[in-house]
């Protein structure tokens, strides 16, 4: 009776959020992942190159029928390597968003539902984390700790999950006065339950828009490191780690410094669109 | 009044009560950085100290270690670490020996001379393309300056640094690419920073903008006869130009990083390039001191803002017990 009676007021919270026209731009959303998705697949398996082959006949060959995108300091084929390179910034990107997410959305829970001194305190200890520039933070993290790909993963979920800390909290105080959660605790439902049925639910869509737009700034985090020196190191195929390779090869190979570049761009400006594209899509339907 | 007052003096001292924590927050997390940090401290101190690269011998170890008191437990250690910073001695170089102030100085300069040539370059170009889209909204410049804010947004900074080196330096030949003497080298670093400034502030001012373009005594102040160009320089102005000033502040720490990468491709002295110069040295103190002037400079000019925000915005002060 009390769970049934509990769905019906879960439902009738999310009467305000029409589906009709939010599913269909995710169903088209999901569409058009699945073709890139497939695209990158059907690249991967046509390039008759490896990241890493080395062809020292061929080095710093501007672009040419066979090689599109020309080739590096150590005839490396450019396309190849950006492509292997999509993986570690896309793929990479995704797992510290998702790792700051988790921690950010434990931490804004805990301090949304806890007692008020608790709550100011892990506000405070946010605080103090997002005092410090994000760039900054990453650098020096990732440059004691030694560069290397995980000390950046451990660096980046560090200083990038008060974002998820602080919509959660936000999110959980307004959610807190509504009354289909005062029904729920006066129902003594246990507190894993109000969780997993009533906060969470209501909280996703404002962290999927969060959580595109920080995937869409780890990309930047990251090549920004690499190229730093503090990330991916070289020989992996990563487009700023491409970029600090190309630099020194400004005046003959100008493509080196070209494509991985367009890449980023490219990569984080299509994320930033599909993010605005949700957020107009959740607000026109709020 | 008193009753105002009052609020807005305990508004003030809640502001500083949390600035306190904040900043307490800050350093504790700085030292937690030193503190796991691999490696022996005691060599490192003392390879820095009486130089070389070999192992020291194990008394002089042991008395570093009781000197920095780096046997007791964490909570201590961190007050030791602490006691000098308070009294201003953040200590030397462990690389050049130089007190670390001195070398800050001068690189200080450096950066916020960058920092502010790109505010202004970029302040200005925001303010031009906001205004030109807002003035026709829908328009072919609108739809420029919707499309230049995203792609910039979008736009790794060291690759614009690197497209302008490129373009300008090494193609046409027309400025130098590295080194920070003088206004020509200050030209493409400042534009890259600056470009940076400008997307990011495009919107925003757009934005704030079309809001201020929406209010509704602006209607009223037409049916009065005053001519849309006074409406615009007079009042959607003024509207929009507040929330945008505020917004300058929290952009700072965007500068900061900014400069970190722009110093790094043109070779240019600041804090920036001597941060990650510091950190790949493993200087310590260096880096220690940088880390915290960042974040403090950041957490102080954004108390600063909010509590400009306070007097300025009664709907705050009232609503504030809702609002926090």
């Amino acid at each position: 009776m009390i769970s049934s009676n509990s769905d019906a007021l879960t439902t009738g919270a999310d009467v305000s959020v029409p589906q009709s026209d939010l599913s269909r731009f995710l169903k088209r959303l999901g569409i058009a992942i699945v073709v890139v998705g497939l695209a990158f697949a059907a690249a991967f398996m046509l390039t008759p190159y490896q990241p890493n082959e080395a062809n020292f006949l061929m080095r710093l060959k501007p672009p040419s029928a066979t090689h599109w995108f020309g080739t590096d300091n150590l005839g490396r084929d450019v396309v190849t390597r950006i492509l292997y390179g999509a993986g570690w910034s896309l793929g990479l990107a995704f797992l510290i968003s998702g790792l700051g997410a988790v921690v950010g959305v434990l931490v804004g829970l805990s301090a949304g539902s806890a007692p008020r001194w608790f709550d100011q305190f892990l506000m405070r200890v946010t605080d103090s984390f997002f005092a410090f520039p994000e760039l900054i933070a990453a650098i020096a993290i990732a440059g004691i700790l030694g560069p290397s790909t995980s000390n950046m993963v451990i660096a980046l979920v560090m200083v990038s999950w008060m974002r998820y800390a602080r919509l959660t909290r936000s999110l959980t105080l307004e959610l807190s006065k509504k009354d289909f959660i005062t029904q729920a605790y006066l129902n003594h439902l246990p507190f894993r339950l109000i969780l997993w049925r009533h906060y969470l639910p209501n909280l996703k869509l404002g962290l999927l828009v969060l959580w595109t737009n920080m995937w869409a700034r780890t990309i930047l985090s990251i090549s920004g490191l690499s190229f730093l020196g503090f990330g991916v190191q070289p020989p992996e195929a990563e487009w700023g780690a491409m970029l600090l390779d190309g630099k020194s090869y400004m005046q003959t190979a100008p493509h080196l410094m070209i494509f991985p570049g367009l890449a980023v761009l490219i990569a984080v400006l299509s994320l930033n669109l599909i993010g605005d594209q949700l957020r107009d899509h959740i607000e026109k339907n709020l | 009044m008193t009753q105002s007052f009052r609020r807005i003096s305990l508004i003030l001292l809640n502001r500083l009560a949390s600035l306190l924590a904040v900043m307490f927050g800050v350093s504790f997390l700085t030292f937690l950085l030193y503190y796991f940090s691999p490696g022996d401290k005691a060599l490192a101190i003392g390879q820095a100290r009486y130089g070389g690269e070999g192992d020291i011998q194990p008394e002089i170890a042991a008395m570093i270690r009781e000197e920095f008191g780096l046997d007791k437990p964490l909570f201590s250690q961190f007050l030791h670490w602490l006691g000098p910073f308070l009294q201003g001695d953040f200590g030397k170089s462990f690389v050049s020996q130089e007190e670390v102030w001195v070398i800050f100085v001068p690189n200080v300069l450096e950066t916020l001379s960058l920092a502010l040539t790109a505010l202004i370059i970029g302040l200005c170009l925001a303010f031009v393309l906001a205004t030109l889209s807002v003035w026709k909204p829908g328009s072919l410049i609108d739809r420029f300056a919707v499309a230049f804010a995203s792609i910039g947004a979008a736009m790794p900074s060291f690759w614009l640094g690197l497209l302008l080196i490129l373009f300008f330096s090494a193609t046409l030949k027309w400025l130098p690419a590295y080194g920070s003497e003088g206004l020509e080298h200050l030209i493409l670093p400042a534009t890259t920073l600056g470009l940076w400034v400008t997307t990011s502030q495009t919107r925003l001012f757009r934005s704030f903008l079309l809001e201020a373009k929406a209010a509704p005594h602006l209607e009223a102040l037409r049916l009065r006869g005053v001519s849309e160009s006074e409406l615009f320089w007079k009042h959607i102005l003024r509207h929009a130009m507040i929330p945008a000033v505020t917004m300058i502040g929290v952009d700072l720490a965007g500068l900061l990083e900014g400069a970190v990468i722009v110093e790094v491709i043109f070779s240019r002295n600041g804090i920036g390039a001597l941060f990650v110069h510091s950190v790949l040295s493993r200087d310590y103190p260096l880096i220690m001191f940088l880390v915290l002037f960042s974040a403090f400079s950041y957490v102080l000019i954004n108390t600063l803002v909010e509590i400009v925000q306070d007097w300025l915005v009664p709907i705050k002060r009232v609503n504030r017990g809702a609002v926090s």
